[in-house]
């Protein structure tokens, strides 16, 4: 496709975030794109799985509709009504599809859409903003979700505006995708930063929704038919999930015989809970936290494996 | 998506820890002079040692009527025969101005008039506090006060002042308290920020100089009157000072010889009578060897206290520069270590920190909180070729401040654009230390911007960073005066209240620019606007005015002048409002520029363009402190913000700067002969500034303390560090050279800058700042927990230290409204 095409495509994006030192090389701007096939139970970004905007509260920061009642003013749904306790009450499926007045109309950012359409221009236009960073670092811009590649037409046509302007370019990926997709983007990325979250695909299916039979065969495509890729293995170390040494031993022994494919593993964090609240849902993780001691049991086990491939974060 | 979370400690928090739980620290046994030197101090409330200001007294009641410069010069000698001398336990370097422990010293020239009301206040004052026996106090109040009433810069320039004027500079007759407007700072300190040319001390010694002040006076035109009346009371200070810093040296060596003498410990026996014998030498002669470089720089600065209040004491220049040859013949003959280098080096950063540097005026104390000093040693950047300048002794002095982490002496590290990669990493792995050293200040900014202000490059790439942010060369540089700090954030206001401040009531301060209800475009608020800051700019501009010709008649600094070529070769006192060649750096500065560009921000868009809010809504919320107004509050808070790279609010922020500099680029030398520049530094002033204005227009509740420097208003940055940074560039007039230091201060916390990886990350950090010209940065690596947990209990934190506005302190040391500012600004972690 042209450049003009290209840069003319619209997607979901529900944030661009400056300044990531932990996701790929450098200093970075991440990207992240609405919408993904799995479901993983610990998700940390609850509002990138839906591929619509979706309508956040966030109570903490409401100012009371006894204080301020500018948003059910301007809901032309009456889908918002006033608790008891002076906090606001959204009766979402009123609210599908609406253009949402009452973010705007909200002065105290207690509500905020996740999701806003934006052109690959527009994405680039930010993301260029932190260039001096990024030559001098090494960084660029890294895709992430939800699942980028859910968005396929998009993510591609942004890679391929963001290569012709010689940015570095990286993504994070679940691996649940087409493995087309998959190759058409690999060759506009720099980095590739994978989530393989457990070996047994049943375990794997209860906990993400789905099997991983097709993200074990993409890790082999990107592994096997481009050797050269800087390509990044990771696992979300998941309390009552792959909390021990044998999970994380079958995932370092698929990957052992990879010799360029370097492994981290990221231990599970509560800081998104709040933002179940936010969307009415509740997180099925409860109030579990990550053993500290088995922690660095699984670090142990994993440098075993990959010796210096192994790195912790 | 991946987020890395865990726990992480700065090194500096790291060691509180230790210290907490009774762990050794583990760089005491590699360093235990100077801890146990330290030790004797820290945490201690400093003393008042009246001595100086004792004998500075008594010598000037002798000389009335005499030319000043002399006056000072005899002053400086009655001082160096009488003031008492000592020899520290342990202590390598002599030479201190006061009594043991911390101490600081009184300036009666500069606040005679109120010292003994000060005096009886200072112990008790929220703000840097200290002590003083009652009996000194009797000796403040009985002989020292009296003799100055009637006779301070300080009471002279409240009578030249014209009435308009004073309103906005001070808020009582008598000028003792500040209007927080349009501040003047000539009065608490006798000049500004100041280095001098060390290296020529070492190499001459004071016995040249003053055998080059003797020659000249032999060469005097007889029949000259110019000559008579001005050169040569000059040049005779020169002579007498140069005697009388080689007589105190002298007396420094006698003591320490008697000591040697009834000394047990061979080992300090030995000490003392290398001491004894080094002090009889220098600084008259010049030195032979590393020590006696560190004895002979470190007498040269301490006798420099003696002579004047410097603002924020006086730098020490390029340390590894000119004590580099001494370095290097000692390592290559043998006859130094890098450890005994070290040490001299620490036992000079123990002196450092025990002298406070005392505001006695209330006004003087607000602006520098936390006994700040910044006794700025700078070390990188490039030779006066334009090779880099980095050497072994640069490294040293890294390392020192890693290991043995004193607030003082401030470090700063020159940054240009081929700086090595080793540096670079070895800068990065201090700052990551977390006690907030070393500041950056960029070559690529300072050496085009002076050179194009009529430095050579030879001198511009060659100069010191001197005080808060502030770069000097040494012999070219000139100006001495203070200048005025500018509350714009009350021009904000004024225009919100048509020319009046809720703070100061009915009375009319700025210009009645009519009821803002009335606007109906954004360009009649932003005229409105103008016209209350160029109104504070002329107040600014005629203030400096009689300061720069004032000051002339009530300081001197012989010493000072014996060290600068210009002086030397003009005969004249550095003081005086001219010097042939030299270039006046002078600078106003800018107060507030977040809460001004948020505030503008907020109206022109939330009022004007999207018509969100009336003007008479905003009004009546603002009176209200926003109480029972929180929805507006929060709106007002929507709008852009500086500190995020937004253009719409960056374009503001551009706008303000260049009024600003053109103001100074058509009046400052033409009408003052000087470089008057607009300059982003608060020190600590964003604080009390932040006290007289009510609330404004971005959602700040009145009384709160302003933006400070360049850095975003609290908690406005949400876009992180790379964003503060560009905001800083986007707002910067690059055409023009009419600026001067722009002050940034950037929070990390330790996790964001983890391992080799965040090392290299900082490096990039730090480069990208070089390659967008900013001229300084600093970081504070530090959590908010630590903080809070700090504020909470001060003495087990008591060595926790914090940056603040362009240098270091105890946090405990700062006033509970200080801590709460530092708390409440965003902490930039890397989720």
């Amino acid at each position: 496709m042209s450049s003009a095409a290209d840069r003319r495509h619209t997607g979901l994006v529900f944030n661009i975030q400056k300044y990531s030192v932990h996701d790929g090389p450098g200093i970075r701007t991440i990207v992240f794109l609405k919408g993904c096939p799995l479901s993983c139970r610990w998700c940390s970004n609850p509002e990138s799985q839906s591929n619509q905007t979706e309508l956040a509260y966030n109570k903490g920061r409401c100012l009371g509709l006894d204080k301020c009642v500018r948003c059910p003013a301007v809901c032309v749904r009456n889908a918002l009504t006033r608790r008891q306790d002076a906090t606001l009450d959204i009766e979402r499926t009123r609210c599908q599809g609406c253009h949402r007045p009452c973010v705007d109309a909200c002065p105290a950012q207690a509500l905020v859409a996740y999701g806003k359409n934006m052109s690959v221009d527009d994405v680039l236009r930010t993301v260029e903003q932190d260039a001096a960073f990024y030559n001098r670092s090494g960084g660029g811009m890294t895709l992430s979700g939800g699942e980028p590649l859910y968005q396929g037409d998009f993510t591609l046509a942004l890679l391929q505006e963001a290569k012709r302007r010689r940015l570095k370019t990286a993504m994070e990926t679940s691996g649940m995708a087409q493995p087309e997709t998959l190759r058409q983007a690999r060759v506009l990325l720099d980095d590739i930063l994978f989530d393989l979250k457990h070996m047994d695909s049943a375990v794997h299916e209860a906990n993400t929704g789905a099997p991983n039979a097709r993200i074990l065969e993409n890790f082999r495509i990107l592994a096997e038919e481009f050797p050269d890729l800087r390509l990044l293995a990771r696992t979300p170390v998941i309390p009552g999930f792959n909390d021990n040494e044998e999970a994380i031993a079958a995932i370092a022994a698929f990957l052992k015989p990879y010799e360029q494919v370097r492994y981290e593993l990221l231990p599970y964090h509560r800081l998104g809970t709040q933002k179940y609240v936010f969307l009415d849902r509740s997180c099925s993780m409860g109030d579990v936290t990550l053993d500290k001691t088995i922690m660095s049991r699984v670090e142990s086990t994993a440098r075993d494996i990959l010796k210096e491939r192994f790195r912790s974060p | 998506m991946s987020t890395v979370i865990c726990d992480c400690l700065s090194p500096q928090e790291q060691r509180v820890h230790d210290q907490i739980e009774g762990k050794e620290d583990r760089y005491r046994k590699t360093h235990s002079r100077v801890f146990s030197l330290l030790e004797r101090f820290e945490g201690q409330k400093p003393r008042i040692d009246i001595e100086r200001a004792l004998y500075f007294t008594q010598s000037m009641r002798e000389t009335e009527g005499q030319p000043l410069v002399l006056r000072w010069a005899k002053a400086l000698m009655h001082i160096a025969r009488n003031i008492t001398v000592y020899v520290q336990e342990d202590q390598l370097l002599l030479g201190r101005a006061g009594c043991d422990g911390r101490y600081g010293i009184l300036y009666p020239e500069l606040d005679g008039d109120f010292l003994d009301i000060a005096v009886r206040d200072l112990p008790t004052r929220a703000t840097s506090p200290a002590t003083i026996t009652p009996e000194d106090a009797k000796r403040v109040i009985e002989e020292i006060a009296p003799y100055w009433k009637g006779k301070t810069y300080h009471e002279a320039l409240n009578a030249a002042l014209p009435p308009e004027i004073h309103k906005l500079t001070y808020d009582d007759p008598l000028g003792l308290i500040s209007r927080f407007i349009v501040n003047e700072t000539s009065s608490f300190r006798s000049s500004i920020q100041w280095v001098h040319d060390y290296e020529k001390i070492l190499k001459r010694g004071f016995n040249d100089i003053k055998k080059e002040a003797q020659e000249k006076l032999d060469a005097l035109d007889p029949l000259s009157a110019k000559d008579y009346c001005e050169k040569r009371p000059f040049l005779e200070a020169v002579v007498i000072v140069c005697d009388a810093i080689v007589l105190w040296a002298k007396r420094h060596a006698s003591l320490a010889r008697e000591m040697a003498a009834i000394e047990f410990n061979p080992q300090r026996k030995a000490e003392l009578s290398r001491m004894a014998e080094i002090a009889d030498r220098v600084p008259g002669e010049p030195a032979r060897d590393f020590y006696d470089a560190c004895q002979s720089q470190w007498f040269t600065q301490m006798f420099s206290r003696l002579e004047q209040k410097t603002g924020t004491t006086i730098s020490n220049g390029r340390m590894d520069q000119y004590f580099y040859p001494y370095y290097q013949k000692g390592i290559e003959d043998g006859s130094l270590t890098e450890e005994t280098a070290i040490e001299l080096l620490e036992c000079m950063w123990v002196g450092m920190a025990e002298f406070i540097d005392m505001y006695i005026s209330p006004t003087g104390g607000a602006f520098n909180e936390g006994y700040a000093h910044w006794e700025a040693v700078t070390v990188g950047g490039q030779t006066p070729d334009g090779r880099d300048a980095t050497n072994d002794l640069t490294y040293l002095i890294l390392k020192s401040k890693r290991e043995f982490p004193l607030h003082y002496p401030d470090l700063a590290a020159r940054i240009h654009s081929r700086a090595p990669e080793r540096y670079l990493w070895d800068v990065a792995e201090t700052i990551k230390f977390g006690s907030g050293f070393p500041k950056l200040i960029n070559d690529e900014e300072v050496v085009p911007l002076y050179v194009s202000k009529g430095a050579t490059f030879e001198e511009a790439l060659d100069y010191a960073v001197s005080g808060c942010t502030e770069a000097r060369m040494p012999n070219r540089d000139t100006y001495t005066s203070g200048g005025a700090y500018i509350n714009f954030a009350a021009a904000v206001e004024m225009v919100l209240r048509n020319g009046r401040m809720k703070k100061y009531g009915d009375q009319l301060l700025g210009v009645e620019t009519g009821n803002p209800r009335f606007f109906k475009t954004w360009k009649e608020f932003w005229d409105a606007y103008v016209q209350q800051h160029m109104l504070f700019m002329k107040a600014a501009f005629i203030q400096q005015h009689i300061i720069i010709n004032l000051r002339a008649r009530h300081f001197a600094q012989p010493m000072g002048s014996a060290m600068h070529d210009l002086c030397m070769k003009h005969c004249i006192d550095l003081h005086q409002p001219q010097i042939p060649e030299g270039i006046n750096f002078g600078y106003f500065e800018y107060m507030g520029l977040g809460t001004v560009v948020d505030s503008l921000a907020a109206v022109k868009k939330l009022v004007f363009e999207e018509k969100k809010l009336t003007m008479d809504e905003l009004l009546r919320a603002i009176d209200a402190n926003f109480e029972g107004y929180e929805d507006i509050k929060a709106l007002l808070r929507t709008a852009p913000c500086y500190g995020n790279n937004d253009p719409y609010a960056d374009e503001i922020g551009r706008a303000i700067d260049k009024i600003s500099v053109e103001y100074g680029k058509n009046y400052s030398m033409k009408d003052l002969g000087i470089h008057n520049d607009v300059r982003y530094v608060p020190f600590t002033s964003h604080v009390p500034f932040g006290k007289v204005v009510s609330a404004t227009p971005n959602g700040r509740t009145e009384w709160f303390p302003l933006s400070d420097g360049s850095s975003a208003s609290h908690g406005a940055d949400v876009n992180g560090p790379t964003a503060v940074m560009l905001s800083n560039y986007s707002t910067k007039n690059m055409g023009m050279r009419d600026r001067a230091a722009r002050m940034l201060n950037i929070k990390f916390t330790p996790k964001c800058l983890e391992g080799e990886q965040g090392t290299e990350k900082l490096v990039a950090f730090i480069r990208t700042f070089c390659d967008l010209k900013l001229w300084h940065v600093q970081f504070n690596v530090i959590r908010k927990d630590t903080l809070l947990a700090a504020q909470k209990d001060p003495q087990k934190y008591r060595n926790l230290i914090v940056r603040i506005a362009g240098y270091s302190a105890y946090f405990v040391d700062l006033s509970p409204d200080l801590q709460n500012d530092l708390i409440a600004r965003t902490e930039h972690g890397a989720l």
